[in-house]
């Protein structure tokens, strides 16, 4: 199938569960960051044990991709401003109660602020391009 | 029975280790078929080439020269996905509600509009400065068991603590 397609078919399962799952919710969201209410820990946490599990499976298979090109795992190295930018994101998870995920699922949901959070994100994009123009290590 | 099973994945939430089998399942899935790996913030790189084409910055023009890639395609299915979940499970389309935020803050539209945004403004920032957000560190990241990523979703932790209590105790007045 075409790449493009089985994206937005995997783009919409992953929306979908999101909001199913309540990682959309704003509540829910600010609650696991006020210790009142654990659920999205519970569904990052088994999202992580289960991915682990399905990459050691697909590591020792005979063909873990499905075109037999050799699995290439892409790791996302640490520059030195990069945990500085780790804290900002958190900060603005916090105040938002969205990631760059669930704002979309949450614009699918019809809330209209999350527009606006929308908007901000692909600003701070824009900002990051200006501002890596002048300074590369970032 | 199957009245049942409709109703428990259309219109009840889900429970919590459902939606991380599913979201889990992503990261082998996308290898499996794309030799790709999980990430969403990525592709808000593309969003900026087709809502503000900027001519000339370097960073957008080498690393994305295919605006229309995979990555828009799939921050569209993400948007249609909340939108199918919304609908079937019978919420009233648009609404300016967002928790408590609106129920106990009493701000006129223009300064919630303000703050989401500049909330919005440090997801995006900080995720490019990080190399990578929710999904693509903290899921796919620690998934292979990086630590470059861990690191980094100690500190997106850190900084939601911060910010989210500091937003409950003055603009929420400890109300929650």
């Amino acid at each position: 199938m075409n790449k493009n397609v089985g994206f937005l078919g995997f783009g919409i399962l992953f929306g979908f569960v999101l909001s199913r799952v309540g990682a959309s919710d704003f509540d829910l969201i600010m609650g696991m960051f006020i210790g009142e209410d654990y659920t999205l820990v519970g569904v990052i946490g088994i999202a992580i044990i289960v991915g682990a599990i399905g990459m050691q499976v697909l590591k020792r298979s005979q063909r873990p991709v499905r075109s037999g090109e050799t699995l290439k795992i892409s790791e996302k190295k640490l520059g030195p401003w990069s945990l500085l930018g780790a804290g900002l994101f958190g900060i603005g998870w916090g105040l938002s109660g969205a990631c760059p995920g669930t704002v979309l699922a949450q614009l699918g949901e019809g809330k209209i602020y999350s527009f606006f959070t929308f908007f901000g994100m692909i600003f701070g994009t824009y900002l990051y391009a200006r501002l890596k123009e002048k300074h590369p290590s970032l | 029975m199957i009245a049942t099973m409709l109703q428990a994945i259309f219109i009840d939430p889900w429970p919590f280790w459902a939606g991380g089998i599913a979201i889990g399942l992503l990261v082998p899935l996308l290898y499996y078929f794309y030799n790709t790996a999980l990430g969403v913030s990525t592709g808000y790189g593309n969003l900026v080439k087709i809502f503000f084409p900027t001519g000339r910055l370097q960073w957008l023009n080498t690393k994305f020269k295919e605006t229309w890639s995979w990555r828009v395609y799939f921050i569209g299915g993400i948007i249609l996905g909340g939108f199918i979940s919304s609908t079937l499970s019978g919420s009233p389309g648009f609404t300016s509600e967002m928790g408590r935020f609106t129920a106990i803050i009493a701000w006129p539209p223009l300064a919630g509009a303000v703050y989401f945004f500049a909330g919005g403004l440090l997801l995006g920032l900080g995720a490019r400065i990080a190399g990578g957000c929710t999904s693509g560190h903290s899921i796919h990241g620690i998934s292979n068991l990086h630590v470059s990523s861990i690191l980094a979703t100690i500190l997106f932790l850190l900084g939601g603590i911060i910010s989210a209590n500091l937003i409950r105790i003055t603009l929420m007045g400890g109300a929650w």
